[in-house]
C-alpha cells in the first residue's frame, strides 16, 4: 500500500496554512514579550520617588529623570498660557511643578498625581507626563459630599497619602 | 471520552443541552443584572464620578481571566499526571484558556479606557500594567502551540507543559501592586486584611459583575470543550477516510 504523502495541491494548502498561522502568531508573542519586558524596564530606570525622598534615597537626585509621588496641594494649581503649575507634597515636604499642557483624567487639588520629568537647579520639577493616582478607596459621591461639607469646614488643606 | 461515540454525526451534532440552555440563560439574566446595577442603581465616585462603571466590568474580567488560566493549568495537570492521559482535560484546558484571553483582552481594553479617563493616560510601563499586558500575550503563544500540528496526544504535552509555566506568572501580577510602586491602586477586595474600602452598593455591583462573568465563563467554556470533542473528532474521522480511500487504491488491480 502506498503511504506517502499525497502532494496534490488541494491537500497542501490547508495544512501549510495550518503550520504557518501558529508559527507566526508564536514568533509575534515572542517579541510583543520582549518589547514589554525592554520598555518596563527603559521605564523602571526612572526612580520612583515620594516628594519626601528627594535627594534623601539612592536615585532620588535633582537632575536625573525622575518620577515623583505627590499630593496636589489645595490652591496651588494656577494655568498660565498654556502651562500647569502646582505643588505636589508628601509627608509635609513640597515641591514645585510646572507642567507644559493640562494634566488629563481626575486631575484635581488634593488628588495624589505621578509626575514624570527632572527638577531643574530652581528646584521646580519640569514635568514630561503627568498621571493622576487614585486610591483603592471607592466612595459614593454623594454620602462624601456630606462628610466634606463637616470635614472642610475647619480645615483649609488636604492630607497627604500615608 | 476521547471522541464521540461512532453513531454521531459530526456534521449535524450541536453543543447544546438543557443544561448549557439554563445555563445560558442564567448568564444572560446575570449580564441584565450587571448592566441595571453598574449603569443604573450603583452610586458615581467620589474622585472619578461615572468613569467607575468601568470597574464593573474590568474587575470581573481580571479575575475571571485568571481563574480560566488556573483551570487551564489544572486541566493541564490532570492531563499530564494521570495514567489515563484522557484528552477531555486537554480540551479543557484549551477551552478554558481561549475563553480566559478573551477576558484578559477585555481587561485591557476597559483598563486602558479607564486609565485615559482617570490617570490622564492610556497606558504607562508599570508593573501591574506591563505584567498583566505579558499574561495576555502568553495565553495567545499558549493557543498558537496548541495549533503547531501533530497528533492530539502531542498537542496536549506541549501545550499542557506551557499552561503549567504560565500560569506561575500569576501570583506576579496579583502581587505587582505590592512589590512594585505602581501608578495601578492596590487592590481593594481580595486584600489581605480585609478591610474593604468601598460603597456597599458599589460592592453589590461589582460581585454581581463576579457572578454573572462566572456563568458565561462556565457556558462559554463547556460550548468550546464540545466544539473542541467535534473539531478533533472530524480530523481523525479526516485521517480515517484517506486511509480507507489508500487501502480501496492498493486492493484495485495494480495498485501498490
Amino acid at each position: 500500500m502506498d503511504l506517502t504523502p499525497r502532494t496534490a495541491p488541494e491537500a497542501a494548502a490547508p495544512s501549510t496554512r495550518r503550520r504557518w498561522v501558529p508559527l507566526l502568531v508564536l514568533g509575534l508573542v515572542v517579541a510583543a514579550g520582549g518589547v514589554l519586558v525592554a520598555r518596563f524596564l527603559t521605564s523602571a530606570v526612572d526612580y520612583y520617588c515620594n516628594v519626601d525622598e528627594i535627594g534623601e534615597r539612592a536615585g532620588c537626585e535633582k537632575g536625573r529623570s525622575l518620577r515623583v509621588q505627590g499630593t496636589v496641594e489645595d490652591g496651588t494649581i494656577e494655568r498660565t498660557d498654556g502651562t500647569t503649575s502646582f505643588v505636589i507634597s508628601f509627608n509635609d515636604e513640597e515641591l514645585p511643578v510646572r507642567y507644559e499642557g493640562e494634566p488629563g483624567g481626575i486631575f484635581e487639588e488634593c488628588i495624589p498625581v505621578v509626575v514624570h520629568g527632572r527638577i531643574e537647579d530652581d528646584g521646580v520639577l519640569r514635568g514630561t507626563r503627568v498621571e493622576v493616582k487614585h486610591s483603592e478607596e471607592y466612595v459614593d459621591e454623594n454620602a462624601e459630599r456630606l462628610d466634606d461639607a463637616v470635614d472642610r469646614s475647619g480645615a483649609e488643606q488636604c492630607s497627604p497619602p500615608a | 471520552m476521547s471522541i464521540p461515540p461512532d453513531d454521531t454525526d459530526i456534521t449535524t451534532a450541536g453543543t447544546s443541552s438543557a443544561a448549557t440552555r439554563l445555563l445560558g440563560t442564567l448568564a444572560v439574566v446575570g449580564v441584565a443584572w450587571l448592566v441595571a446595577f453598574g449603569l443604573l442603581f450603583s452610586p458615581a465616585d467620589r474622585d472619578q464620578r461615572e468613569s467607575v462603571r468601568i470597574m464593573y466590568v474590568h474587575v470581573p474580567s481580571a479575575w475571571l481571566a485568571y481563574l480560566a488560566f488556573i483551570v487551564t493549568a489544572g486541566a493541564s495537570a490532570l492531563y499530564l499526571f494521570r495514567a489515563a492521559h484522557s484528552l477531555v482535560w486537554d480540551r479543557l484546558a484549551g477551552a478554558s484558556a481561549e475563553v480566559g484571553v478573551v477576558f484578559m483582552g477585555i481587561t485591557l481594553l476597559t483598563g486602558m479606557l479607564w486609565g485615559r479617563l482617570s490617570w490622564g493616560v492610556f497606558w504607562t510601563w508599570d508593573a501591574r500594567l506591563t505584567t498583566t499586558a505579558f499574561l495576555f500575550v502568553t495565553y495567545v503563544g499558549y493557543l498558537a502551540v496548541r495549533r503547531l500540528g501533530g497528533t492530539h496526544q502531542q498537542r496536549a504535552r506541549r501545550s499542557a507543559a506551557v499552561a503549567l509555566l504560565g500560569v506561575l506568572e500569576i501570583p506576579l501580577v496579583h502581587f505587582s501592586v505590592r512589590l512594585w510602586r505602581n501608578l495601578h491602586q492596590e487592590s481593594t477586595v481580595a486584600r489581605p486584611d480585609g478591610d474593604v474600602k468601598m460603597d456597599g452598593l458599589m460592592l453589590f455591583s461589582l460581585v454581581v459583575g463576579l457572578v454573572a462573568f462566572t456563568l458565561l465563563y462556565v457556558w462559554l467554556v463547556i460550548h468550546r470543550q464540545r466544539a473542541l470533542v467535534l473539531e478533533d473528532a472530524a480530523e481523525d474521522h479526516g485521517l480515517e477516510q484517506a486511509l480507507s480511500d489508500r487501502r480501496a487504491e492498493a486492493a484495485l488491480p495494480g495498485g501498490r
